[in-house]
């Protein structure tokens, strides 16, 4: 047998690389004005200098806002019993729900617990513990009920309008990263996105990596590679194809890959000769891509 | 109704000045049929070590939380309880039979 290496996780450096540059780096995007209040703007009268100073500063600024937020598995439901009193069975009417002000504890160390009317005292849920930490702990962005956004019947209206980053960032704010509705949110919109081939919109964002991950686990990688090919984005499709051989690596096209060490466009060929289920538009937007080369590099 | 848990001087009035809040308790059932209460743990114990004493019904509380041992007094309540309404079952039940047999008998 083959000794198989461990899968590689979202948080490998080399992957973590990769998904950076797809991500792609437009300033006008990450800095787009967001809506405050009305103030005059502001101008400033620099050298040549003194502009490389500042759009260094901006690339800075930008790499911190384009940090990826974590993808994990989803958590396991907490059912532990602590203690039963079966003498207080009937002599109260609604559950106790005690939490543990302490300051200086981490709140996944945080000690919630119930106790029911049947006398029994266990831990709280995931959900009951959220809430719990909100009510005390207020965090900003976050509400104690979540709000009727989330619910998948409203997730479609959202989608119309084209505002699956707000609805992305608005779904950070408010859960947690292992619990199973921001999982739920994510794939939602991420599937959404791969139907309607909308990924231009979550382009130069910090969810650019989460869906990039997600499209190839599931090899579903076709659409995103032809929007790559239409913008003549040559170095994110084979940073796409690099990744796709890193996560499955026994597919016909990494064995290929490796034994030829292909790059650029015969990569892409031979991914989309064995890999692929739209293999006709691929060749199709390669063959625009070469002649718009060769028209250009022509002229 | 609002309770807080609180250290302070036991001549104070009720609502009167304290030393510091440890807690709070909401009496009444929210949304989602709980009630809530927060205890600060860590300043409890300090004010413990420092040689405070608890009132009955925080120490009740404590014994419900799981902080403390269930305090006897909550048993005892609860024996009382369940005490009083079997009473009330039975006499229920003895003048429903009373009048139902002479109604069968006649």
């Amino acid at each position: 047998g083959k000794a198989a290496k461990p899968k590689p996780a979202f948080t490998d450096e080399a992957v973590q690389t990769l998904l950076y540059k797809m991500t792609g780096l437009d300033l006008h995007k990450v800095f787009r004005p967001v809506k405050r209040g009305l103030k005059p703007p502001n101008y400033k009268l620099m050298t040549e200098a003194q502009l490389e100073e500042a759009t260094r500063k901006a690339i800075e600024e930008a790499k911190v806002k384009l940090i990826m937020p974590p993808v994990l598995n989803e958590r396991e439901p907490i059912d532990d019993v602590l203690a039963d009193d079966k003498v207080l069975e009937g002599t109260e009417t609604a559950k106790y729900v005690f939490t543990d002000l302490s300051y200086s504890i981490p709140h996944r160390e945080r000690f919630i617990v119930v106790r029911e009317p049947n006398g029994v005292l266990r831990k709280a849920t995931w959900e009951e513990r959220d809430r719990m930490i909100q009510i005390f702990f207020p965090k900003e962005g976050r509400r104690v009920i979540p709000p009727t956004l989330f619910k998948d019947e409203n997730l479609g209206t959202v989608f119309q309008q084209d505002r699956h980053e707000d609805v992305l960032n608005m779904c950070i704010a408010q859960f947690e990263p292992d619990s199973p509705d921001y999982i739920r949110v994510h794939h939602r919109t991420y599937e959404d996105i791969e139907k309607h081939a909308k990924y231009d919109l979550l382009r130069s964002t910090r969810h650019f990596g989460g869906m990039v991950w997600y499209l190839v686990n599931r090899k579903k990688t076709d659409g995103l590679l032809i929007d790559m090919i239409n913008r003549d984005l040559l170095e994110d499709a084979t940073s796409l194809i690099t990744l796709y051989h890193m996560l499955h690596p026994a597919c016909q096209s990494a064995k290929e890959a490796k034994e030829g060490k292909l790059q650029g466009v015969d990569l892409i060929k031979v991914f989309a000769k064995t890999e692929s289920q739209r293999e006709g538009y691929i060749q199709l937007a390669l063959q625009a891509y070469e002649e718009a080369m060769a028209t250009s590099s022509a002229s | 109704p609002f309770f807080r848990i609180v250290a302070a001087n036991s001549r104070r009035a009720r609502d009167g000045k304290y030393l510091e809040q440890l807690g709070c308790l909401d009496p009444l059932p929210n949304a989602h049929g709980e009630k809530v209460a927060g205890l600060n743990l860590e300043r409890l114990r300090y004010w413990l070590g420092c040689g405070a004493q608890l009132s009955r019904p925080a120490e009740k509380l404590l014994g419900l939380a799981g902080f403390l041992p269930l305090h006897p007094m909550t048993v005892t309540g609860a024996e009382r309880l369940r005490r009083r309404r079997q009473r009330e079952q039975q006499p229920e039940a003895a003048p429903a039979d009373g009048s139902a047999e002479p109604g069968s008998a006649a």
